[in-house]
């Protein structure tokens, strides 16, 4: 058998279910966006070609849960990726079965599922009788976690690091890791001081690691969704409604295949944006 | 002929009926008896599921021949579930539905209207279900639900808290006058390390659809073709709210969790669901007592929704023998279902000595004749959004209620315009 029969051969179980469950999916769903079709309408799907984008493009509700998504990913991943960084780097100076503890600790929040999460954390950010204002009560400090517009999103984001924040700490963790210890003792050797050592040759050696994980945080900071329909379902005033959160209530609450398969496509192309410019960023980085 | 909708609707179904065809075979052989399975999907996932799940299994023991098998599901999710099985023909043959999500299930096609069981020699006594609720399961002049209970909002009061305030709680507030003097009085009690409240918003959406159907509101004309939110009536009631809250008597509404403050004895009045006394009577530290909503406007009205039982479309004669049994008999039984927390609608049940001993639910079931069911609008979810919006801007002092109003009132005409180009039936005022 040639080598090329082969490959395909080994490559087609999973390019079967994946052009059935991926490739099939969005070539049918790019097709339902170029139609009008309500579930609960007397008259049949009709072709309307861009119209339904056209009318996303009009829809403030769009424009307000793409700002909302915007701003998720705005603070929460540069914010992830910092921490993740802070954490990875003080857990890898922990020697022994202690940074194993600490490695674990860290990641238990991430086994939660997003409802338990969600949940508890609906309860600690309760302006009134929250555990989080009851703490800062004391030194003047009241915040209306989820009752105000301004402070909504932070507190979704709060929370969202908290839960997430393992993950991508132990990626980082394994990446400082995998350096070796002969380029920081030459660097030691040639006088440079640990701030020099940290910022010359580490960070410049993760890059690569910090581009997965950032590329990893903004497609998952775009589809952002059940920590927001948990804690807020969108609220307050709409605020925290993300794009992924309009899709799906315009599809499965309002019924409206055509404009929310047009709406998923508006966001798909978003993601691959950002992901392009990443990308991007990485090549650079190779060249 | 087929019409387009069902055409549609059937053809989206065949793309994903295959599993439903597989498993749809609804009878079965049990001991050289043929015995019905009946699946009956519904969203009682709190203390009420116990409570069903009893009812089921007295049914199943009471009746050999037929087997329901309960699945239940968080309401958050149901209906999306529900209504793609329905798609995909594999619904179940029972269901429970809101009534404002009837519509939808009825214009889809996937409920079938019980007239013709109710009128049956089977079937029940139409005279003997409270007409407002009872109405409100109609579209076109059929009914589609048979309704198990109708849970209205009431005032939760925290007994313990009225006495403190020199409040007898025996006599909660009835009016406007009443409920403010109680406000300002727990306002006045010595400052604790949480602050206590006579009142907080618990639900935004139920408490402001009171508000301005107590102050003679309405959502849309008769004909349901034009919205009319930004009517002087609903601003009135909603600046009510508005300013029980700039007076300071109120906090500014959370969105979900100020029932925490009334579990945890902070607040002494509050507005919520019968389906919260669930809640409560698992709580032992909590002296509560149920009442009906003060009356704050010139009209008598309280939200409300209610639970009906429902069937499937296009099932066989003797499956749809056998479901109407099974809903006729939860319908006979639904004061052990009211015993969880609910309200019953057959009026020889309200009428009972055993339901006048539940304490809370019989003073929450003296509104009966007062609720008020959101509009029936296959738009149900949009109108929703744009009015708890609405709400919310106002009672958090955001935007002024003629504002606020006009622009949900003018979106939801977007909306109804759009509805109709499309082809899409329009509602039933409720």
């Amino acid at each position: 058998m040639k080598p090329r029969a082969s490959g395909w051969m080994f490559a087609a179980p999973y390019l079967t279910l994946f052009t059935a469950f991926v490739i099939g999916p969005l070539l049918f769903g790019f097709a339902l966006s170029l139609f009008r079709w309500e579930l609960l309408s007397n008259v049949k799907p009709t072709f309307v070609g861009f119209e339904n984008y056209a009318e996303a493009f009009r829809d403030p509700y769009v424009h307000q849960a793409l700002g909302a998504t915007l701003r998720f990913v705005w603070m929460a991943v540069p914010a992830t990726i910092l921490l993740a960084l802070v954490i990875a780097t003080g857990l890898n100076a922990v020697a022994g079965n202690r940074q194993g503890f600490w490695r674990a600790a860290i990641y238990v929040p991430h086994l939660l599922t997003v409802s338990v999460a969600g949940i508890l954390w609906r309860w600690f950010y309760n302006k009134e009788f929250g555990i989080l204002n009851a703490l800062l009560k004391p030194i003047g400090i009241e915040i209306p976690w989820l009752s105000d517009p301004a402070w909504a999103m932070p507190a979704i984001v709060l929370m969202t690091l908290w839960w997430t924040l393992g993950g991508p700490s132990v990626v980082l963790l394994s990446g400082l890791q995998n350096i070796p210890v002969s380029y920081l003792e030459a660097a030691s050797l040639d006088g440079a001081t640990p701030v020099q050592r940290y910022f010359r040759i580490i960070l410049p050696l993760m890059r690569p690691v910090l581009l997965f994980v950032t590329v990893m945080h903004v497609i998952g900071g775009f589809q952002v969704f059940g920590q927001v329909y948990m804690i807020t379902r969108g609220g307050p005033e709409l605020s925290t409604r993300s794009l992924v959160q309009y899709i799906y209530e315009t599809a499965f609450n309002n019924y409206r295949m055509g404009y929310a398969a047009a709406l998923s496509w508006i966001l798909f192309a978003v993601i691959a944006l950002f992901t392009l410019v990443q990308f991007r960023l990485m090549r650079e980085e190779r060249s | 002929m087929m019409t387009p909708r069902r055409a549609v609707l059937t053809a989206l179904g065949g793309l994903i009926a295959a599993p439903g065809l597989l498993s749809g075979c609804s009878s079965s052989v049990i001991g050289g008896r043929k015995q019905t399975t009946i699946r009956f999907w519904n969203g009682f996932t709190g203390p009420d599921g116990r409570t069903m799940l009893g009812l089921v299994r007295k049914f199943n023991a009471e009746n050999p021949d037929v087997h329901v098998v309960m699945q239940r599901m968080d309401w958050g999710t149901f209906y999306n579930k529900l209504f793609v099985a329905g798609l995909g023909g594999r619904a179940p043959e029972c269901f429970v539905l809101h009534t404002r999500a009837m519509l939808r299930f009825a214009l889809a096609g996937f409920a079938t209207p019980l007239d013709t069981f109710v009128a049956s020699e089977n079937g029940l006594p139409e005279q003997d279900f409270e007409p407002g609720v009872w109405d409100a399961t109609t579209y076109k002049s059929e009914h589609f639900g048979i309704p198990l209970d109708v849970h209205a909002m009431g005032m939760y009061t925290n007994r313990a808290l009225l006495k403190e305030v020199d409040w007898n709680p025996e006599a909660p507030p009835v009016n406007t006058a009443e409920f403010i003097d109680v406000c300002k009085r727990v306002r006045k009690l010595p400052k604790q390390e949480s602050e206590r409240y006579g009142f907080v918003f618990t639900n935004l959406e139920t408490n402001g659809y009171t508000l301005i159907r107590q102050f003679g509101g309405n959502v849309f004309t008769p004909d349901m073709q034009t919205c009319i939110l930004n009517s002087p009536e609903n601003q009135n009631g909603l600046m009510f709210g508005r300013s029980l809250i700039e007076d300071g008597l109120v906090p500014s509404p959370e969105n979900f969790d100020a029932w925490i403050g009334f579990r945890q004895g902070r607040v002494a009045m509050a507005f919520e669901g019968i389906y919260m006394l669930a809640d409560l009577q698992r709580q032992k530290d909590l002296d509560y007592g149920g009442a009906p909503v003060p009356q704050f406007g010139n009209t008598k009205a309280v939200w409300a929704d209610s639970h009906n039982l429902c069937m499937r479309r296009g099932l066989d004669a003797p499956t749809a023998a056998a479901t109407w049994r099974f809903m006729r008999f939860l319908s006979n039984n639904s004061l052990d279902w009211a015993l969880g927390g609910q309200i019953p609608t057959r009026i020889s049940q309200l009428e009972s000595p055993d339901f006048a001993k539940m304490e809370v639910q019989a003073q929450f079931a003296k509104q009966v004749k007062i609720v008020k069911y959101h509009p029936k609008v296959p738009f149900i979810f949009e109108y929703l959004t744009e009015f708890t919006l609405a709400v919310e801007k106002i009672l958090r002092g955001r935007e002024k209620a003629p504002v606020a109003l006009k622009t949900a009132e003018d979106n939801i005409n977007r909306i109804i315009d759009r509805q109709r180009k499309q082809g899409v039936s329009g509602g039933d005022q409720a």
